[in-house]
């Protein structure tokens, strides 16, 4: 089953990067520049998941989580932040605004895929409560250790 | 004239005359001729026939000559006249002598002698038979009377005659009927058969007839009587009945006439005939006359009985008597003095005279009275009766007219009430009748008098008991002594029609009578008291009433002046139980006023205002019982509510005032030589003063009578000598007259006296003084209670005094101001004069703090502790309470303010805490005081007080100090500090603290933290200690505070306060941010080109894809220009480095601005086609001396910026101009601008701009850099801007020197 990843990133070579890789991996690959633009492609297409950055001109990625997180048809769409924000508490607060998974840049673009496919299907299979809760605990254990 | 006129006038008329002569009396004689046809006579009817035949031939012949000319024509008319009137002279002479006619047809004076004779004969036996039965259908005697005149009359021609009637018993003739004479004239004819000359008279003596020619020659005839009638000649006939004469009838002619013996004898026969009939005829008239005097009397009785009013009554019994009996006058004299008894109706007959003042004069009425009889006399002239010269004489009677009197006596139960008496003005003899009408009536008046005297005295009783009554209504309407006093001589002036009256209560007890109420008499004597006399006195002693007449004259002395304009007094006891209690008075102008019947009235009146009086005695009476219960209950309201003394005192004053009636009272206490007034009750502020000040003069009565508990009374002050004369005067103008003093044992023994004063002087009764007594039992009660009361009170008050003064110390920090108050509430809590306190001092007591009288100039003053009053309380410990100093010389030496003026004191030591001496408290007053247990107690208690304050001050002080010391630090300390106590309320906010929060520490204290940071600075439970750093809102800004909390615990562990320390953090807090954010921000701009180039190694070096070339040099190309961006990142954290540590190197050449700012343009460019870069330079370009590189990342920086604050896109130019000794560039937008508070805060380091949001990229650190480049080559960067309408940076760097190119600008459009 070929899986549908929309990238929301305001730097064009890594949509680029994300893209070459996961079409690699036999997924489909939908791209936005910019927050609002994502959120409407988002609604439109029903992407299987999303790649979110967080630092962006105008909307930043915490304000389209929540849009997301807010609108009926993108609700259940998994989020998986993608930003160069590497603290702890901005991780907290990227899980806390409703992202599934995140992913500190820079990163492995041939791990990316089998990323997204995890999440996707721990979703599809009812587990999202129990993902977050998974990922929070791995928060925690980060917090305590620092 | 005619002929045949003169035919009828001369022949025919006297023809028809002549015929109708002779034929009428022709006619006329018939009749004549057929009566004497017994003695018919020829000569007689021969004439009477010729008569017939002359007028039948004159008819006949005038008949003819009217019918037939012819006849007669031969003679002469007047012939024929004169014969017819010829023939006509025999008719008349006959008809001339018509009445001898009988003559002619009778047969002559012979026959008629002859005739005459048997005819008297005959007419004398028909006279009497004829007489005879008249008679016997006469009714009465003077009908009898009437017949006989008539016969007289009839037969003998006779027209005036007479009968009188003759009393042989009574010796007397009197007239009884007449005719042709005066008939009511006759019968008034009296003839004395005695004395008097008259023919009626001598006939009834001589029982003979008597005939008189000429009664003027006549000496048996009464001349008088005779003129009277008018006769000339007269007859007198007896009336003869059983052989006595019971009558004369007299007979009488004007003209002279011999009455013949057969005419008397005739007159004799009838007169026989006519004594019989009168006989029985007087029987009944005198049985008539009986009956009509009973009528008479019977109609005046009726109405003299039908009148009610007594005068009316006897006007109507002289009025009608008088017309009855044809009186010329008849009066009714009353009284029972028959000699001046006053007429009290009179009847005159018209034309007379009334009595007048004669009424004094009339001897028959007052024979009449003396006699007790009835008095009838004929004629006065004669009477004997009347020489009694007592009786007044007849002049009298004369004078008024009156010759026959009858007077009879009116009686009433036997006894003479006054006189009736009839006059007539002629002497006249007095019928039975008349006697008779006369006692009638007279008994008629007196039961008419007697009932109208009745009736009028039942009128007055009515009126006097209607009056009684209404007077007791009156008087019993109201029941205070004082109204029904004034009522009584209202009403009994009124009742007895007084002109004044007057009402004295007697005080058997000073024999003194005293005037309560006048009327008529002026008010000033009312409350006169005087000595009864005279009448009083006569009616005080017998206890009855008494009538004083002529009372100004005869009554010495006059009860007062007021009273001598009276003539008459009546006075009347007043009694009550048998004991006379007052008199009551009516006083009149005129003699003559009052009677028997007033005095009765006026002593029954004072029996009912005996009465009245008493009901309103025994309503004062028990209205002032209800007063005195109403005392009583007003006692025991004070004992069952509990009160002050001052107040039980004064209710003590009320209800000794109310239940005696008094007008004021007070309650005074013995103290020393005086009274202490305790209580009061109507007190006027002047006596109050008096008393307040002691009471003036000697009390030792009033003091001695409370000490040894007695009742004082003093009924009259004025001449009570036991009180000093400046107090009765005191009282006495006050108005007060009396008083009395029971004595009130308080709690304690305390005596007091209850004084109650009167307005009026005042008699104690026993009541008054049981009262007194009672009043005396009853107090101690209440005051028993109040005294505990008032105790507690006192316990209460010095307690809460204490308490307020202990408050009071307790605030003052300095010891002197302490004692100070000390001093000043001491006198005050035990209500004295002077305070002193003296502390130890070396073993001396030094004056420390003075307060009162006598205190002046003592302050420091030294003395030992070992002497006086004072030294004793140091030396023993213990309180010393002196009352009177004076007993104890040596205390006067030592101490100032008992040597001048003070005379008590009490002395407290001041033990300090562990038992040690700090001074002496003493309290001084300038009276003889007992200093009460709880007084003293009260001021060691204070003294107590004192002692720790002075301890605790000094502590205070001390503490003080430290606290001023702390408050400096505190307020010069960089931290805000700020203290909560264990509630939470701020006591401490100092001056950094007002800084940093913006709330200045007035605003803060005693709030809590919260409602004024709005946010709490407390940890909470369970916090972990040390700084926390949190945020507060100062105005619309927010400000970071560093907060360290520090919690003071107390004694028992618990929290008794917190104290804050905190800082401003804010501006560190700023930089903080900025460095976290520019480290998230480095961090970010680092990995984000390092994703990109690891990435793409990353994914270039994937063995499962392969990728074109294109692709590849796509991948590579970006690896090459996200290093090339790695770098120039990592040389502007280099170059911030530099610039911040001043190691920045620098090649300074000429550098031509233009071509410059081309580059940047065009590396821009790759990166931003929507932005329309241009440059605008002057022809001869810019060159100014600068670092090549640095000059370049400046522009590349500023162009970065532009773009990217310009989000929308727009114009981007870049100009530079050359100046004097620079050139400046200036580098323009079209963006969101720059707020004008953050355009100098932009050039600083991390600093980003408010509204770039975290979107926006770069490690602000682009403008701190190009500001420490231009600095380091010596230029300046500012920034025009305006918030959303674009920026312009501009810097300034040094020309060059040389080089200076003048070109047109050229513009350069990507």
């Amino acid at each position: 089953m070929a899986l549908t990843v929309l990238v929301i990133d305001d730097e064009a070579p890594i949509r680029l990067l994300c893209r070459v890789n996961l079409e690699a991996e036999g997924a489909s690959v939908l791209e936005a520049d910019n927050g609002l633009a994502g959120i409407e492609v988002a609604r439109q297409e029903r992407p299987d998941a999303i790649l979110l950055d967080v630092m962006m001109p105008g909307m930043d990625g915490w304000t389209v989580a929540q849009e997301l997180l807010e609108d009926e048809a993108t609700r259940r769409i998994p989020i998986i932040f993608l930003t160069a924000r590497a603290d702890v508490r901005d991780r907290a607060r990227g899980l806390g605004a409703g992202g599934l998974d995140y992913i500190t840049k820079p990163f492995n673009p041939v791990e990316l895929a089998d990323l997204v496919g995890g999440v996707v299907d721990a979703v599809q299979r009812g587990e999202r409560e129990e993902l977050r809760a998974e990922k929070l605990s791995e928060l925690r254990d980060l917090l305590g250790t620092t | 004239m005619s002929h045949h006129s003169r035919v009828i006038l001369l022949e025919v008329v006297p023809l028809f005359v002549l015929a109708a002569l002779y034929l009428g009396v022709s006619l006329a004689l018939a009749p004549e001729l057929l009566r004497r046809r017994e003695r018919f006579s020829w000569l007689g009817l021969g004439m009477w026939l010729v008569f017939i035949l002359i007028g039948t031939i004159a008819a006949l012949a005038g008949g003819e000559r009217l019918s037939n000319d012819e006849f007669l024509s031969t003679l002469s008319p007047w012939v024929v006249s004169a014969l017819a009137l010829l023939a006509l002279v025999p008719g008349a002479i006959f008809v001339w002598r018509w009445k001898e006619r009988h003559l002619l047809v009778s047969a002559g004076p012979r026959v008629d002698k002859a005739e005459r004779e048997a005819s008297e004969s005959r007419r004398d036996a028909e006279s009497i038979s004829r007489l005879s039965t008249a008679l016997s259908r006469a009714g009465s005697g003077r009908e009898a009377a009437n017949r006989l005149f008539d016969e007289l009359e009839s037969v003998l021609e006779v027209t005036k005659a007479m009968i009188a009637t003759v009393d042989e018993e009574a010796g007397v003739a009197a007239g009884y009927a007449a005719r042709g004479i005066d008939e009511t004239w006759w019968r008034t004819v009296v003839l004395d058969l005695e004395t008097a000359r008259s023919g009626v008279v001598a006939v009834a003596r001589e029982r003979t007839p008597l005939v008189v020619f000429d009664v003027k020659t006549s000496p048996q005839v009464n001349q008088e009587l005779a003129t009277r009638v008018g006769a000339h000649s007269a007859a007198f006939v007896p009336l003869l009945a059983d052989g006595r004469v019971t009558a004369v009838l007299a007979v009488a002619s004007e003209k002279p006439r011999l009455f013949t013996p057969s005419e008397t004898e005739l007159m004799q026969d009838l007169a026989n005939e006519t004594a019989l009939a009168l006989g029985h005829a007087s029987s009944r008239d005198a049985l008539e006359e009986a009956l009509e005097r009973e009528r008479v009397i019977s109609e005046i009785g009726r109405r003299v009985r039908s009148e009610l009013d007594l005068d009316a009554v006897l006007n109507v019994a002289v009025t009608e008597v008088g017309m009855a009996l044809d009186l010329s006058r008849a009066f009714i004299r009353l009284g029972d003095s028959g000699d001046d008894a006053p007429v009290r109706a009179e009847w005159v007959a018209p034309g007379v005279e009334t009595i007048g003042n004669a009424a004094g004069r009339l001897p028959v009425s007052t024979l009449a009275s003396r006699e007790r009889r009835t008095v009838v006399i004929r004629d006065i002239l004669v009477a004997p009766d009347l020489d009694d010269p007592s009786l007044g004489g007849r002049d009298s009677l004369v004078e008024l007219g009156t010759r026959a009197v009858i007077a009879t006596p009116i009686l009433v139960f036997d006894r003479i009430i006054g006189i009736f008496a009839l006059h007539r003005a002629e002497a006249s003899v007095w019928s039975p009748h008349d006697v008779s009408v006369a006692e009638a009536v007279a008994r008629e008046i007196g039961i008419a008098v007697h009932t109208a005297q009745l009736l009028q005295q039942n009128e007055r009783r009515l009126q006097e008991q209607a009056a009684l009554l209404k007077a007791g209504q009156v008087l019993t309407s109201d029941l205070r002594f004082s109204s029904v006093i004034q009522r009584l001589v209202t009403e009994v002036v009124q009742l007895l029609r007084a002109d004044a009256a007057d009402c004295w209560v007697y005080d058997e007890r000073r024999t003194m009578l005293r005037c309560e109420a006048v009327l008529g008499v002026p008010e000033r004597n009312v409350g006169r008291e005087i000595v009864p006399e005279g009448t009083f006195e006569h009616v005080l002693s017998t206890g009855r009433a008494l009538l004083k007449r002529d009372f100004a004259r005869t009554e010495s002395p006059t009860p007062t002046e007021d009273y001598r304009v009276f003539a008459e007094v009546m006075d009347a006891p007043i009694t009550w139980l048998g004991e006379v209690r007052g008199v009551l008075g009516v006083c009149a102008r005129e003699h003559g006023h009052f009677d028997e019947k007033d005095l009765e009235l006026l002593d029954t009146f004072a029996r009912l205002a005996s009465l009245a009086l008493h009901n309103a005695e025994s309503f004062g009476e028990r209205e002032r019982q209800a007063q005195v219960q109403r005392g009583f209950y007003r006692i025991a309201e004070v004992l069952g509510s509990t009160l002050s003394l001052g107040e039980t005192l004064d209710a003590l004053a009320q209800a000794a005032c109310d239940a005696l009636g008094g007008s004021s009272a007070l309650v005074l206490e013995p103290s020393g030589e005086r009274l202490r007034l305790t209580g009061a009750h109507e007190l006027r502020a002047e006596l109050r003063e008096a008393f307040a000040q002691g009471l003036p003069g000697d009390v030792s009565s009033l003091r001695t009578a409370a000490e040894e508990n007695r009742i004082l009374s003093s009924p009259s002050l004025e001449r009570d000598d036991r009180f000093e004369e400046s107090l009765r005067e005191l009282l006495a103008d006050q108005g007060y007259r009396s008083l009395i003093s029971a004595p009130v044992l308080g709690a304690e023994g305390q005596k007091h006296a209850v004084l109650v004063l009167f307005r009026e002087e005042r008699k104690f009764s026993d009541d008054d003084l049981a009262l007194a007594r009672h009043l005396t039992g009853a107090a101690r009660g209440a005051l028993e209670r109040a005294e505990l009361f008032e105790g507690e009170r006192r316990a209460h008050t010095f307690s809460q005094r204490l308490a307020d003064i202990g408050g009071l110390l307790a605030t003052k920090l300095d010891p002197a101001a302490a004692f100070e108050e000390v001093v000043r509430e001491a006198p005050v809590l035990l209500d004295a004069d002077s305070a002193v306190l003296r502390l130890i001092e070396n073993d001396d007591l030094v004056v420390r703090a003075a307060w009162g009288p006598g205190t002046q100039g003592i302050r420091n003053m030294r003395s030992s502790s070992a002497g006086g009053a004072v030294g004793i309380a140091a030396q023993s410990r213990a309180p010393l309470a002196v009352s009177d100093a004076r007993e104890t010389p040596r205390f006067g030496h030592e101490d100032p303010l008992l040597a001048n003026g003070m005379v008590s004191c009490v002395a407290v030591p001041m033990v300090i805490h562990g038992g040690g001496l700090s001074g002496v408290l003493t309290v001084y007053d300038s009276e003889v005081r007992t200093w009460r247990e709880d007084e003293v107690q009260a001021l060691s208690a204070l003294a107590a007080t004192a002692s720790a304050v002075f301890s605790s001050a000094e502590l205070y002080q001390r503490v003080a100090e430290e606290k001023e010391r702390s408050e400096a630090i505190l307020a010069n300390i960089a931290d805000g500090i700020v203290a909560v106590d264990r509630d939470g309320d701020i006591v401490l906010w100092n001056a950094t603290a007002e800084q940093i929060s913006g709330v200045p520490a007035a605003e803060a204290l005693g709030r809590r933290v919260s409602k004024v940071l709005q946010r709490d600075l407390a940890a909470g439970e369970g916090a972990t200690p040390g700084e926390r750093t949190l945020s507060i809102q100062r105005g619309d800004k927010e400000v970071w505070l560093s907060v360290s909390e520090a919690v003071m615990l107390d004694a028992a562990g618990a929290v008794a306060g917190r104290v804050f320390a905190f800082r401003d953090v804010s501006s560190e807090r700023v930089v903080e941010q900025m460095k976290s954010d520019f480290v998230a921000t480095v961090s970010h701009e680092l990995r984000t080109p390092l994703t990109s180039i690891y990435g793409f190694a990353e994914t270039l070096m994937r063995g499962d894809v392969e990728f074109s070339d294109p692709e590849r040099k796509t991948f590579l190309g970006y690896i090459a220009s996200e290093s090339e961006r790695l770098i120039n990142i990592v040389d502007d954290l280099l170059s911030v480095a530099r610039v911040e540590t001043g190691t920045l190197r620098l090649t300074i050449e000429e550098i031509d601005v233009g071509a410059l700012a081309g580059e940047v343009v065009a590396r821009a460019q790759e990166h931003a086609d929507r932005w329309e870069l241009e440059l605008d330079l002057p022809a001869a370009g810019v060159v100014v001396e600068a670092d090549r590189e640095k000059l370049f990342q400046v522009l590349l920086n500023l162009v970065d910026n532009a773009v990217k604050f310009s989000p929308d896109g727009g114009r981007i130019s870049i100009s530079a101009r050359r100046r004097a000794e620079s050139a400046e560039v200036r580098i323009a937008d079209e963006g969101i601008g720059i707020p004008r508070a953050d355009q100098q805060r932009i050039f600083s380091k991390f600093f980003r701009a408010e509204g770039t949001g975290p979107g926006v990229e770069g490690t602000g650190l682009g403008l701190f850099l190009a500001r420490g480049l231009l600095l380091a080559m010596g230029g300046r960067i500012w920034v025009e801007s305006k918030e959303g309408r674009g920026s312009t940076f501009v810097f300034e760097l040094p020309a060059a020197a040389s080089g200076v190119v003048e070109e047109a600008p050229e513009k350069v459009t990507a």
